[in-house]
């Protein structure tokens, strides 16, 4: 475990020089940017000075390094407010709209995976074949707007976007969340409804199932403790990964829907080139990689005791 | 089983912290909530302001927010952009042209409650200038801003500034904040004007106004404006159409016929100071040769551009400014003709096929379009035009190092003449990034630059806008629309040329 979190770290220190190295590879000068088009040198060399960008740039890793120790990611450029603040400020409605997704995404993917894998070849398994791919392939801003003009136009249901906080109108807050989820819910559930098929398939295929059918247990209970419980392992992987993508932001799907998370953040922050804010939020999504690859790891040894001791 | 249990949980756990992290909610004094009072307009926008230090940003959706909140010594009419009283009630020059004096009101008050006086606009004009801020390039000419009592502020500049008001009215980048205001507020947070609107608060999905009752000019008629951020104009236009909005200037061009028929919706266009134009880089050969340019310039139809760029939605113009201007220059000398173009192509004794690199950025995807079918239209006459589509980063850093053949853009936001045509064309000019130079139009812009008298300044101005079109240092191609639509019925807002959006007179329906 010890060993396991100081890899971790390790990585994470690799990611910062590769994260900073990339974001200031980009072309495209912030000071610039954040001039408009028409300024004077001097008002250009006064805001190159102010941001640090006149230092020299391993100077300004090893600054912007220090700071992200202490939790500082320093002040965007577009702003000038912290970066900590503006991440913070933004990681509930990502949390929000990522948890939730999940959520739809194995609402449908176990029944429909599972459903699939126990009746190989039939309708009920082409059909699911055929729907996750149309979700994996239907572009997520063409559905989205499809469900905006539907719901929110044309039945006027649903709000067509925005996003309030739970605690401040609990309603509001479930009606503004069911589109967004259910979009990103499909793309993921998508994915995850493929994986489920296989490994449930797979582990009908294994030996103790079969001994387990031989032994005379009924189909029911062969499934929920033989198959599902060794087809969970993959499952919690996938499930996994899908989750980490969905935190590090579903820059399209928060953009059709004015879903103010980290995604936006973080789009405004390349097409701004504000450096600090970008390095933040992906110094964040690495490190929320890192945590959820660490949590199905125990969750593995949990599942499966061999992992664990080994 | 337990595993996926404990997945479950912990989904509701991280969707109770949610709950209790959730974003600092607003209270807007009338029951609070993002859906605001019944008397509050709510108006899509389609990005968030960046900050709200008026003399800090330079983002459109900050001064989208600003013009309602802050005041500046004069403002533009909304009809025809000529400068008119705010805070200042009148203004003189000397006869020598280098002395400004501004009378001002003397009934005003910050949203803080101090009152305004003529230190208020000594503090944020030395402030603009001493901190080299963006737009310290306005003050290029001032010596010095002097408060002679506490109604009079004296500008002194080095030389005729026909264009002061222009300059320091032309938009809320030169908005008057209280003495002392940066040392006392977070004003990137914080907005201490004497507009009609008070900033009460801001996050990632809005920000919220409400009216100032003490307000000089009286108090506005709606409680408070709530700016909403709608980037997809697909959601903007459902949120008018179902009543969740009552504003919005997120309209593309191609949605504006099939709003037309709408009952729903009130759609208003206006021709705006903003032009579009294509520049060839003169270090590049045969760019440098006046006659290619001119072929390229009469080669291009830009009616069919403007079709394909706005759908219709602007007018095609030779010259930099649009026809509404007094300072409107009544001179178009290319006519869309291939077969001229391929002549002037050969008088020129170029070899044909020339290529062309079009540098154009996805900021603005109008560009990318106008490229194609410029590229389209160059074709037949000889010239293999390469459409490169870059960041608008990328494409800002490729412009000033000179490194582009061509390149497609627009200058938004001007108001005087000098905005549209001094920096650009003068030799050595600081957005004179094609590298032209002309000593006939460095001597007509000179002189237009302090020329006091109206109509000789507009003669000045005409005169170099033609070399500039004869020498096609700009390929002009049109003056863009403003598009905005509103709630049927919503009354006291004017459409404006320069894009400002102002409330204050605005009721709903």
């Amino acid at each position: 475990m010890l060993r396991r979190t100081g890899q971790s770290l390790v990585v994470l220190a690799g990611v910062s020089v590769i994260v900073f190295a990339l974001v200031h590879l980009v072309p495209g000068d912030p000071v610039r940017l954040a001039l408009g088009t028409r300024f004077s040198q001097e008002s250009y060399d006064a805001l190159q000075q102010r941001s640090g960008l006149d230092q020299p740039l391993l100077q300004q890793y090893f600054t912007w390094a220090g700071r992200a120790l202490t939790g500082d990611l320093g002040v965007s450029f577009r702003s000038g407010e912290p970066v900590t603040g503006q991440i913070l400020e933004r990681l509930p409605a990502t949390l929000t709209l990522a948890f939730a997704a999940i959520v739809v995404a194995l609402l449908i993917a176990v029944p429909l995976g599972t459903i699939s894998a126990l009746r190989p070849r039939s309708l009920v398994d082409r059909g699911a074949t055929v729907l996750s791919q149309i979700g994996i392939s239907v572009p997520d801003f063409w559905m989205g707007i499809v469900l905006i003009l539907v719901f929110a136009g044309t039945l006027g249901w649903l709000p067509s976007g925005g996003y309030v906080p739970l605690t401040e109108d609990p309603w509001g807050w479930f009606q503004r969340l069911i589109m967004p989820a259910v979009v990103t819910g499909v793309v993921s559930g998508s994915v995850i409804t493929r994986f489920v098929r296989s490994s449930v398939l797979e582990a009908l295929g294994q030996d103790h199932v079969r001994t387990a059918r031989a032994k005379g247990l009924k189909a029911r209970q062969v499934l929920s403790w033989h198959v599902l419980r060794n087809a969970l392992l993959p499952l919690v992987t996938v499930t996994g990964v899908q989750l980490a993508y969905l935190l590090s932001g579903v820059v399209v799907v928060e953009i059709v829907f004015s879903w103010p998370g980290l995604g936006q953040l973080a789009l405004q922050a390349v097409q701004a080139r504000d450096y600090p804010v970008l390095q933040g939020a992906v110094l964040l999504f690495a490190l929320v990689f890192l945590l959820v690859n660490l949590v199905v790891d125990l969750l593995y040894s949990r599942l499966d005791p061999r992992i664990a001791r080994r | 089983m337990r595993a996926p249990r404990l997945l479950f949980l912990g989904t509701a756990g991280a969707l109770a912290l949610t709950a209790c992290s959730g974003g600092e909610s607003v209270d807007t004094g009338n029951g609070g909530g993002s859906s605001g009072g019944d008397n509050t307009l709510v108006a899509a926008v389609s990005a968030q302001p960046d900050q709200f230090d008026p003399h800090v940003t330079s983002a459109y959706p900050s001064f989208q927010v600003l013009e309602n909140v802050y005041d500046t010594l004069v403002v533009p009419n909304p009809e025809d952009l000529t400068m008119e009283p705010s805070l200042a009630t009148d203004w003189e020059t000397s006869d020598d042209g280098l002395t400004w004096t501004f009378t001002l009101r003397d009934d005003v008050t910050f949203h803080d409650g101090s009152e305004f006086d003529a230190a208020d606009v000594v503090y944020s004009y030395d402030r603009i200038i001493d901190e080299e801020l963006n737009n310290a390039y306005r003050f290029a000419n001032v010596e010095s801003v002097t408060a002679v009592d506490p109604t009079t502020v004296e500008i002194q500049v080095s030389q005729p500034t026909p264009n002061l008001p222009a300059l320091i009215g032309g938009f809320k980048g030169m908005a008057i904040l209280p003495e002392g205001a940066a040392e006392e507020y977070d004003l990137t947070t914080e907005a201490v004007g004497t507009g009609p609107f008070t900033l009460e608060s801001s996050d990632a999905g809005s920000t919220e106004l409400a009216a100032y009752e003490d307000y000089w000019g009286g108090a506005p008629s709606v409680d408070g404006v709530e700016f909403r951020y709608i980037t997809e104009p697909a959601a903007a236009l459902t949120a008018l159409e179902n009543g969740e909005v009552q504003w919005t200037d997120n309209v593309p061009p191609q949605q504006i016929e099939s709003l037309e028929g709408n009952d729903q919706v009130e759609l208003a266009t206006t021709p705006s100071v903003d032009y579009w134009y294509m520049s060839m880089n003169y270090a590049r050969e045969p760019f440098g040769n006046p006659a290619v340019r001119q072929a390229i310039a009469t080669a291009i139809d830009r009616g069919a551009v403007t079709e394909a760029a706005r759908f219709g939605a602007a007018e095609p113009n030779q010259t930099a400014i649009p026809e509404d201007s007094f300072f409107y220059s009544d001179y178009a000398p290319y006519d869309a003709d291939p077969a001229a173009a391929e002549q002037l192509l050969q008088q020129a004794g170029v070899q044909t096929p020339i290529s062309m690199g079009l540098m154009v950025t996805d900021e603005f995807p109008e560009t990318v379009t106008a490229a194609q079918v410029i590229a389209s239209q160059l074709e037949p006459i000889g010239i293999d035009v390469d459409v490169q589509t870059v960041d608008f980063a990328t494409w800002l850093d490729r412009q000033s190092q000179g490194d582009f053949d061509a390149f497609l853009l627009g200058w938004l936001g001007n108001i005087d003449p000098f905005d549209y045509y001094h920096a650009q064309h003068i030799t050595d000019g600081s957005s004179n990034y094609q590298g032209y130079s002309n000593p006939e139009v460095d001597r007509l812009l000179t002189a237009a630059a302090s020329e006091t008298d109206q109509d000789a300044r507009k003669d000045l101005y005409d005169q170099a806008a033609q070399l500039i079109v004869d020498d096609a240092s700009y390929v002009y191609l049109y003056n863009p629309d403003v598009v905005q639509a509103w709630a049927p019925g919503l009354s006291g807002y004017t459409i404006r040329p320069d894009k400002a959006i102002n409330f204050e007179d605005v009721e709903l329906p």
